[in-house]
C-alpha cells in the first residue's frame, strides 16, 4: 500500500460522506459508485488503474474550473440580454464555447502563434520534444506543434466553407420547395431521398476518385464553382423574381457575375484539390440541410400569419425573408453546428485515408495518418491530432446540445 | 396478411427503384471524365493506337446507354468486369473481402445490439440523474470522435503498452473461430464504441418518449408494479422504434467500417475501395460503391419492414 493509495481512498471515502451528510444526493452517488469502481480496479489494474482515474478526474475538474471562469468572464463581457441568456448554460456549453474560442484564436493567428512555417523542415525525422518543438518532429522533420496550429487553420477553414455552402444551397432550396410547394417540392424531396441513400463517406470517394488526380485544376475547379454559383443564384433568382420577365434579366446578369466573382474568389484563397473537396461536401450534405429546412418552413408556411402576409400582397421573398427566416432561425442554426461536425469529421476521415487535404499543407486527419507509425513505439504523437479534432467536434456538439434545448421543443 | 404483404411489396420495390437510380449515378458519374476511362488510364502521353486498343477492349466505342445496360446486367449477375490496374475479375477480389468485411460488422453487432439496447433502457429509467448526465456525456464524447482516434487508442493501449490484442487484424487461411475472434477483436471494439453510443442514444430518446404517453401514466396510477409497466405496457410498443434504431445503426456501421479498416489493415471491401480510389480503378470503385449502397438500402429497408410488421398503426396509412 503506497501513500497514494491510502490517499486516494481516503479523499473519496471522505468526500461521499460529506456529500452524504449534506444531502447532496447526486454527488454523494457519484462519489460512492467511484469508490467501488476503484476497489475493483485497484484489484484488476494496480496502482497505475487508480493513478489513471486520478489523472482523469483532475482533467475534468480543471476543465469544469476553465468552463466556469469562462462563462463568468462572457457574462462579464456581454451585453444584459446575452448575460441573461448566458447564465442558463451549463457548464459543459461553456466548455465548448472556450473550445471554439481557443481553435479560432489558433486558426486566425496561426502565422504569429507558430513557431516555424508550416512545411519548414527544421530537425532529422521522428526528433523528441525539446525548448524549441513542443511535441517533438514528425516524419520529415517539421515542427509539430507547429503544424498543430496551422492545422486549426487549415482543417477548420476548409470544414467552414463545406459547410456554408451545403447550407446556402440546402436552406435555399428548402425555403423555396416550403412555399412553392407542388412539383418543384416534389422533385426536389426526391432527389434529396435519393442523395441521402448513398452513404455519404461512400458519395464522397466516388466522387474523388473521378474529380481526383489530373481533373484537379484551376480550369476544372472555376467552372465547378461556377456551376454551383448559377445553381444556388438560380434559386435566388427564383425566389426573387417571381415570374416578372424584367427582374429574371436583371437576376440572371448579377448572378453570372456573382458566380464568377465568387469562384475567383474561392480560387484565390484555396488550392483545387480542397475545392473540389469542398464541393464534393456541399453536395453530399445540403439534402440533409433541405429535408430539415424544408420541414421547419413547412410548419411555419401553414401558420395563419403567414396566411395574412399573403392576403395582403407580399412577394414570396417578403415572406422568406421577413416570416419564415425569423422563425425557423433558432433550429436551423443548432442544425449548422451539427452539419459542421458531420462534415468536419467526413473530411478529416477522407485526409486520414489520403484522399483529402494533400500535403504539404497542415490538415490533422492526413498528420494522423503521416505519424502513425510512432504508435507501434508507444507514442502518443499521433494521438494529438485526432484529439485535437475529436475536441472540437466535442465542444461544438455541446454548444449545439444547450441551444437545442434551450430553442425548441425537442427534449434531449 | 394481404395487406401486408403488399406494403412490404411496395416498399422493396421502391427501394430497387433507389437501387436502379443510384446505379445510374455510380454508372454515369465516371462517363463525367473529359475525354473517357482509356485516357484516364494511360495518361496524356498515350498513343492512338494504344488508346483505340484499350477502347476497343473495354468496348468503349459503343454508346454509353448500351454499355450502361452490360454492366447492369453483368452487376445483377455479380460480374462487375476486370480491374483497369491489376487486371483481374473484379468481383472475386471483391467477393472474399466483402465476406471479411460483413464478418466484422456482425462482430461488432453482436456485441453492440444488446449491451446498447440494456444500457439505453437503463440509462433511460434513470434519467435526469447524475448517471444520465455522465452517460450523455461519454456517449456524445465516443460520437464526435473519428473513428481512427478510437481505433489508435485502442491499439495504444491494448496492443502496443500492454500486448494483450494483435494491432493489425491480419486473416490466414485456415485459421479456427477462436483465432479469427481475437484477432479481429480490437477493430470490431473499435466499432462497438461508435455504434453503442449511437444507438444508446437513440434507445434512451425513445424509451424517454415513449414512457411519457398517457397510456403509461395510466398503469402507474392504477398501480401496476414497474417492472410490469415496463414488460407488458412500454416493451410491446417499444419493439418498432428499437428495431429501427437497430437497423439504422447497422447501416452505420457500413461507413465505419472503411476507416477501422485502413487503421488495422483488415483485407475488406472498404479498403478495397479506398485503393482503388487512389489508384483511379474504376470498375472496384462502382463495383464497392455500388455494394455499399445496396447494402445501406437493404438496411433502411428493413428498417422499415420491421417497423410496419411491429406497429399495426403504420400499416394503415392516412
Amino acid at each position: 500500500m503506497s501513500v497514494f493509495v491510502i490517499l486516494y481512498y481516503t479523499l473519496l471515502l471522505g468526500a461521499s460522506c460529506l456529500a452524504a451528510w449534506f444531502n447532496k444526493r447526486s454527488a454523494f452517488l457519484l462519489i460512492f459508485s467511484l469508490t467501488l469502481v476503484s476497489f475493483v480496479l485497484g484489484i484488476v489494474g494496480g496502482v497505475a488503474a487508480l493513478r489513471f482515474v486520478a489523472i482523469s478526474a483532475g482533467l475534468l475538474a480543471l476543465a469544469a474550473m476553465v468552463a466556469y471562469a469562462f462563462r463568468e468572464f462572457l457574462i462579464a463581457i456581454a451585453s444584459h440580454n446575452m448575460a441573461k441568456e448566458l447564465r442558463t448554460a451549463p457548464l459543459t456549453a461553456a466548455f465548448g464555447m472556450f473550445v471554439i474560442f481557443t481553435y479560432a484564436i489558433a486558426g486566425i493567428f496561426a502565422p504569429w502563434i507558430a513557431p516555424f512555417g508550416e512545411a519548414q523542415v527544421i530537425s532529422s525525422a521522428f526528433a523528441p520534444a525539446d525548448e524549441t518543438m513542443l511535441l517533438g518532429a514528425d516524419q520529415l522533420g517539421r515542427d509539430m506543434f507547429s503544424r498543430m496550429i496551422y492545422g486549426a487553420r487549415n482543417t477548420v477553414a476548409l470544414a467552414l466553407a463545406g459547410t456554408v455552402l451545403a447550407f446556402v444551397l440546402g436552406a435555399m432550396a428548402g425555403l423555396l420547395a416550403a412555399t412553392t410547394g407542388g412539383i418543384f417540392d416534389q422533385f426536389l424531396g426526391r432527389m434529396s431521398d435519393v442523395i441521402m441513400s448513398i452513404p455519404s463517406l461512400i458519395f464522397a470517394l466516388l466522387m474523388l476518385s473521378i474529380f481526383g488526380g489530373e481533373l484537379a485544376n484551376d480550369t476544372t475547379s472555376f467552372w465547378l464553382l461556377s456551376g454551383f454559383a448559377v445553381l444556388v443564384g438560380l434559386l435566388f433568382v427564383t425566389a426573387v423574381a417571381e415570374g416578372n420577365v424584367l427582374s429574371w434579366v436583371i437576376g440572371l446578369a448579377i448572378m453570372a457575375g456573382a458566380a464568377i466573382a465568387f469562384a475567383g474568389g474561392f480560387l484565390v484563397i484555396f488550392n483545387p484539390s480542397e475545392i473540389i473537396l469542398i464541393l464534393v461536401v456541399a453536395v453530399i450534405y445540403s439534402p440533409r440541410v433541405f429535408r430539415l429546412t424544408r420541414a421547419v418552413a413547412g410548419n411555419v408556411v401553414v401558420m395563419d400569419y403567414i396566411e395574412a402576409a399573403k392576403l395582403r400582397g407580399e412577394r414570396r421573398w417578403y415572406l422568406i425573408r421577413r416570416e419564415i427566416l425569423p422563425n425557423s432561425a433558432a433550429p436551423l442554426v443548432a442544425e449548422f453546428g451539427l452539419e459542421f461536425c458531420f462534415v468536419f469529421l467526413l473530411i478529416a476521415g477522407l485526409s486520414f485515408l489520403g484522399l483529402g487535404i494533400q500535403p504539404p499543407t497542415a490538415d490533422w486527419g492526413s498528420m494522423v495518418r503521416e505519424n502513425a507509425t510512432l504508435i507501434s513505439f508507444g507514442e502518443l504523437t499521433p494521438l494529438i491530432p485526432a484529439a485535437a479534432i475529436a475536441l472540437l467536434t466535442v465542444a461544438v456538439n455541446f454548444v449545439v446540445d444547450w441551444m437545442l434545448y434551450r430553442s425548441s421543443g425537442l427534449k434531449v | 396478411m394481404g395487406d401486408i404483404l403488399g406494403l412490404v411489396a411496395k416498399r422493396l420495390g421502391l427501394g430497387l427503384v433507389i437501387l436502379l437510380i443510384i446505379s445510374v449515378i455510380i454508372f454515369f458519374m465516371v462517363e463525367l471524365l473529359p475525354g473517357d476511362i482509356a485516357q484516364a488510364v494511360l495518361g496524356q502521353g498515350a498513343t492512338p493506337e494504344n488508346l483505340a486498343a484499350l477502347r476497343r477492349e473495354m468496348g468503349l466505342d459503343q454508346p454509353a446507354i448500351v454499355r450502361y445496360l452490360t454492366w447492369l446486367k453483368g452487376a445483377v449477375m455479380l460480374d462487375f468486369g476486370n480491374s483497369i490496374v491489376t487486371g483481374a475479375s473484379v468481383s472475386q477480389t471483391i467477393g472474399t473481402r466483402f465476406a471479411n468485411t460483413l464478418f466484422l460488422a456482425a462482430y461488432a453487432a453482436a456485441i453492440a445490439v444488446p449491451v446498447s439496447i440494456i444500457l439505453g433502457v437503463l440509462v433511460a429509467l434513470a434519467r435526469n440523474s447524475i448517471f444520465d448526465r455522465v452517460a450523455n456525456v461519454v456517449t456524445l464524447t465516443s460520437i464526435s470522435s473519428p473513428e481512427f482516434f478510437l481505433g489508435y487508442i485502442l491499439i495504444l493501449y491494448l496492443a502496443v503498452k500492454t500486448g494483450m490484442f494483435p494491432a493489425i487484424a491480419s486473416l490466414r487461411e485456415g485459421m479456427d473461430f477462436g483465432e479469427l475472434l481475437y484477432r479481429t477483436f480490437l477493430p470490431a471494439l473499435t466499432l462497438v464504441l461508435v455504434v453503442t453510443a449511437h444507438m444508446m442514444r437513440m434507445t434512451r430518446a425513445t424509451i424517454i418518449n415513449l414512457l411519457a404517453s398517457p397510456y403509461i401514466e395510466m398503469a402507474r396510477l392504477k398501480g401496476t408494479p414497474p417492472w410490469k409497466v415496463i414488460v407488458k405496457h412500454a416493451l410491446p410498443n417499444a419493439w418498432a422504434p428499437i428495431i429501427n434504431v437497430v437497423a439504422l445503426n447497422l447501416a452505420y456501421l457500413i461507413t465505419g467500417v472503411v476507416l477501422v479498416e485502413v487503421v488495422f489493415v483488415y483485407p475488406g471491401i472498404g479498403q478495397a475501395l479506398v485503393d482503388a480510389v487512389s489508384k483511379r480503378d474504376f470498375p472496384v470503385v462502382q463495383a464497392a460503391c455500388l455494394i455499399f449502397a445496396a447494402t445501406f438500402i437493404l438496411l433502411n429497408l428493413a428498417a422499415d419492414v420491421g417497423a410496419i410488421l411491429t406497429n399495426p398503426r403504420l400499416r394503415h396509412p392516412k
